[in-house]
């Protein structure tokens, strides 16, 4: 009869061929991998609590991580001793930088009422933290304000409803190290440190570098935030494994005692 | 010697409480706004309240000024976490006990804060906490 082929009609044949066609040829499903990589990427162990208290290195003042001279033979945030060579890592500031600092008023610092750290702070902070590695994400919980930063591995971005306190964080594996760019960070009037009065703005950015050497844990803090800073600034830390069965210690701030020295500070304003 | 390894590696003010007896306070931000640290006060009382909390821990004396009146000196202390790890416990301070305290006074005017504190007995004894061992260790 014609159009058919045996009992069964062309357009019946072409029907099921299309049919069959689509099956074979649909996308494969998408990987669940993180960090899609045709060349397989080392993957450091950074697992583990690690302790970046005072016995480890310097604590953190006006002058640590951030200095502009340091004594030879002084240690250093990343356990080395300074030479006579040391080169400040201070941050050059901009002018409205310094018309921020002049116009600061210790007694509104965010601080008083238990608003947490951030980078480039928070990671120098003389307490411990604890870094969990997943496939797809790596966490590092501080105990200093307990704080939980996310590193996606997995290539996601940032959209307009991720800024925050701590920002957005997005990593990769590379070289045997782990590399984390923190973005989507709210203005913050103490967003540098809690020494030098440095505000940082919804453009910071942090850089971050964390690798093994032995048992300690290096780490590389970048800054940069064009609204404050003339060019990013840069500390390197190290951190030594947490005494064995230690736990993160909750630290709870109390709103009501993180303000009782607000009232020894002078009003600078009526 | 594990020892002299861990005395060159703290910080000055742990140092000090091994060296001075002095009672370290890791004050990881400035404190510098609230307390003038080119004075130094120094006042007896009984303990009344003692926080070991964070941000800051605090010691309460009931104490007397200069003209005999009773005050309360509020004493501030480092976070609850170093401290712990400095050895401190609540215990380290009784309530009730007699103690000296001196330190870097608050600026305000009339008020009785302290910070960067070191405490001893009546006679003169140090009070301060032994680092707990697995912090000595680098």
């Amino acid at each position: 009869m014609r159009g058919t082929v045996g009992h069964v009609s062309l357009r019946r044949c072409f029907s099921a061929c299309a049919v069959l066609l689509a099956v074979m040829i649909r996308p494969a499903p998408q990987e669940l991998n993180a960090q899609v990589n045709p060349v397989a990427t080392p993957i450091p162990d950074l697992a583990g609590i690690w302790d970046g208290g005072g016995r480890v290195r310097p604590t953190n003042s006006v002058s640590v991580p951030w200095a502009k001279t340091v004594p030879e033979g002084r240690a250093l945030p990343d356990g080395t001793k300074a030479d006579r060579n040391y080169v400040s890592n201070f941050p050059e500031l901009n002018e409205r930088a310094l018309a921020y600092m002049k116009v600061f008023d210790e007694a509104i610092s965010p601080k008083y009422d238990c608003q947490p750290s951030t980078p480039p702070a928070l990671p120098y902070d003389p307490f411990h933290t604890e870094i969990v590695q997943w496939p797809d994400r790596v966490l590092f919980r501080y105990e200093k304000d307990d704080q939980l930063r996310t590193v996606w591995l997995d290539g996601r971005k940032p959209t307009a409803h991720d800024y925050g306190v701590q920002g957005f964080s997005v990593g990769r594996y590379e070289g045997n190290a782990l590399l984390v760019e923190t973005t989507n960070y709210v203005f913050d009037i103490t967003g540098f440190d809690d020494y030098n009065g440095i505000p940082s703005s919804s453009l910071k950015r942090i850089r971050e570098r964390y690798w093994r050497e032995g048992n300690e844990l290096k780490g590389t803090v970048t800054v940069e935030d064009p609204l404050f800073l003339r060019k990013p600034a840069s500390y390197t830390a190290r951190w030594l494994p947490a005494p064995r069965g230690y736990k993160l210690q909750p630290f709870d701030c109390d709103p009501e005692l993180a303000r009782i020295s607000v009232q020894y500070i002078p009003p600078r304003y009526k | 010697m594990e020892v002299r390894r861990w005395i060159s590696s703290t910080t000055s003010l742990a140092a000090a409480a091994l060296l001075l007896t002095a009672v370290p306070v890791v004050a990881h931000h400035s404190s510098a706004a609230a307390y003038d640290n080119t004075k130094k006060v120094e006042h007896q009382g009984t303990v009344t309240k003692v926080l070991l909390k964070n941000p800051h821990g605090f010691v309460y004396l009931d104490s007397t000024d200069e003209k005999g009146q009773k005050i309360e000196v509020v004493i501030e202390m480092g976070g609850a976490t170093g401290m712990v790890r400095q050895g401190w416990t609540k215990d380290t301070l009784p309530i009730g006990s007699v103690v000296k305290v001196s330190g870097i006074p608050s600026r305000a005017p009339g008020s009785h804060g302290i910070t960067e504190a070191k405490f001893t007995a009546p006679d003169g004894t140090p009070i301060a906490p032994t680092p707990r061992p697995e912090y000595t260790d680098r």
